[in-house]
């Protein structure tokens, strides 16, 4: 059975989700030139198993038990051995030039094959190394110069605000404890779960502790502050395990703005979590799973924290991981901890649940042609 | 000499001039007019042709600031006008009837031009009226696929109109450095 040069590759997704499948259709007409098209398993040749989905492992097995030695390509966030010399292994999300290698091996594996068969007479034969190891070579080292440092905040500010960690090796266990805090710990959690039961209730809320007086008013959407920031900055910024919720529903008129500061209640979320994250994330946050923004935060009356804007727009195009998001844009860690702590405080960031998500790495970001003009710009709008 | 320019758009009265004046180096170019008798219990002058203003970037770079009139609704012109434009400001008053029916409008008048480019959206005079909200605008925009920049900006305000544009040029190049 020889096949024309140019028919295309027959693949098949095991276990993947519509999402899935047609993120690969996509890929495979927009970035592959039609050189590889997607079947159901029965007329496929090769075949990808997601092995995060539910069941993954045992969707292997009986994968296994069908076809014996049809070539397999098995994805995974985790990263894996496999000892078999019909299967290859891609990390997730997959960088679609290692996806499209192994498809490749796996090609050259059917036509060897193939060849030996029919006794066609040999090309160069391909010899199949014994596969169990990743596909994944390590990507070519990103050079470390540090990006010009953002002149959007003193370095006193960041420091109150993004703090001055460096970064951390994710592998690590040890290092990977100190990136997180806990947010109920502080007087963020606490404004959160006013937040939601003046939500729920559609009652105002009185917020009663050491800490000076604060009134939620859920109608105007405003917190009504009755001391100075400097008098509340100590609550948001010095951990306590023990802190109780000393929530009060209140009626209207006790939140009248009498010698009260006033704060639009996202940007006081917003603010609180700066101060209690200083550049890093709340607990369990996983370093790796794609981060979707819903939407862009209003800028303009929110604490902006330097790289803020270019985080914002690389995950408005795309969710990235947290550890991505730093190299792509090559920046310190703790500014993208910094602002998914705040964007996640309201709502407007999180962890991808979708197996879509993790499913093909996220492109490099394309330098637009007009890239030094538009940094001359910004300076000049930054007043440099 | 290389040229660029910015279109800023919206309807009447939501600060378009105001806007470019915030942020150009030369004193803007405007053909405000007494205002017609369908305007003027709003303010007293109106855009009747065209805004224009520039920043000069060292010698050899200049970024033209246009801005669109705010009493005709739509014109053939401005697809003339958003030939080789960088980007698309636009600006809504929160004040005025019906603002989400002034974005979407903008926004499909202003479809290829987005489509090639990229857009921001400044919310104005939220300090007159602050329903709806910011977040009421993306609900409006959920559908449409693509996440669009939607600041409350106030267009007397440097700062406000400045952020505006850094969030375009990150849209259109987040790796860019800064
Ligand atoms: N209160 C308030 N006033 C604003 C705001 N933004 C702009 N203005 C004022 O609104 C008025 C109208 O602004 P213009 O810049 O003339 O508006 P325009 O869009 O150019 O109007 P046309 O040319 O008629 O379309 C001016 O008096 C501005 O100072 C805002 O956010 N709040
Ligand atoms: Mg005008």
């Amino acid at each position: 059975m020889s096949k024309a040069p140019l028919t295309p590759v027959r693949l098949a997704a095991v276990g993947m989700d519509q999402r899935q499948r047609n993120a690969l259709r996509m890929l495979f007409t927009t970035q592959c030139n039609n050189r590889y098209v997607l079947m159901e398993e029965d007329s496929s040749e090769i075949c990808i198993l997601d092995l995060d989905v539910f069941g993954g492992e045992r969707l292997w097995e009986e994968f296994r038990e069908r076809h014996p030695d049809r070539p397999l390509i098995l994805v995974s966030l985790k990263p894996g051995e496999i000892a078999d010399a019909h299967t290859l292994f891609v990390q997730k999300p997959i960088p679609v030039n290692q996806l499209i290698a192994a498809i490749e091996q796996q090609r050259r594996l059917l036509s060897t094959r193939n060849k030996t068969c029919s006794q066609v007479e040999s090309g160069a034969p391909h010899p199949i190394a014994k596969n169990n190891h990743q596909t994944a070579t390590p990507q070519p080292g990103k050079k470390n110069t540090p990006r010009r440092a953002a002149s959007l905040m003193s370095a006193s500010k960041e420091k109150i605000f993004v703090g001055t960690s460096p970064d951390i090796d994710p592998k690590d266990p040890a290092q990977l404890t100190k990136v997180y805090y806990k947010p109920d710990h502080y007087l963020q959690g606490i404004i959160q779960q006013a937040l939601n039961q003046a939500v729920r209730y559609n009652k105002n809320i009185a917020i009663e502790g050491p800490w000076p007086a604060i009134i939620l008013d859920i109608e105007k959407h405003k917190i009504w502050v009755s001391a100075e920031e400097r008098q509340l900055r100590p609550y948001c910024t010095v951990p306590d395990a023990t802190l109780e919720v000393p929530l009060r529903i209140i009626e209207v008129d006790e939140a009248s703005p009498i010698g009260r500061r006033e704060f639009p209640i996202q940007a006081f979320l917003w603010q609180l979590a700066l101060w209690a994250s200083r550049g890093r994330l709340p607990h369990g946050t996983d370093l790796f799973q794609p981060i979707y923004l819903r939407r862009w935060p209003n800028f303009t009356r929110l604490v902006m924290t330097p790289y803020a804007l270019a985080i914002a727009a690389l995950w408005a195009e795309q969710p990235r991981s947290l550890i991505g998001t730093a190299e792509t844009l090559d920046i310190p860690q703790r500014y993208v901890f910094a602002f998914y702590s705040a964007a996640h405080a309201i709502q407007l960031a999180g962890e991808t649940r979708r197996a879509v998500d993790t499913l093909i790495e996220p492109p490099a970001v394309k330098p637009s042609q007009n890239r030094g003009l538009f940094g001359r710009l910004l300076n000049r709008l930054r007043g440099g | 000499m290389s040229d660029y320019k910015f279109i800023f758009s919206g309807p009447v009265g939501v600060g378009k001039t105001t806007a470019i004046g915030a942020i150009s180096d030369v004193a803007p170019v405007t053909t405000d007019e007494q205002a017609s008798d369908m305007t003027k219990a709003q303010k007293s002058g109106t855009t009747v042709a065209m805004d224009y203003g520039m920043i000069k970037l060292g010698d050899r770079e200049r970024i033209h600031l246009y801005g669109t009139p705010g009493q005709e609704r739509f014109d053939f012109m401005w697809e003339i006008l958003t030939q080789g434009g960088i980007g698309l400001i636009l600006l809504i008053g929160n004040n005025r009837p019906d603002p989400f029916s002034d974005m979407h409008f903008f926004l499909k008048a202003f479809k290829d031009f987005i489509g090639r480019s990229k857009v921001v959206i400044g919310v104005t005079k939220m300090d007159l009226t602050d329903k709806p909200r910011i977040e009421d605008y993306h609900l409006q925009l959920e559908d449409c696929g693509v996440k669009i920049p939607i600041f409350e900006v106030d267009a007397r305000m440097k700062g406000d109109v400045s952020l505006l544009i850094e969030a375009l040029l990150y849209s259109l190049d987040p790796g860019l450095e800064g």
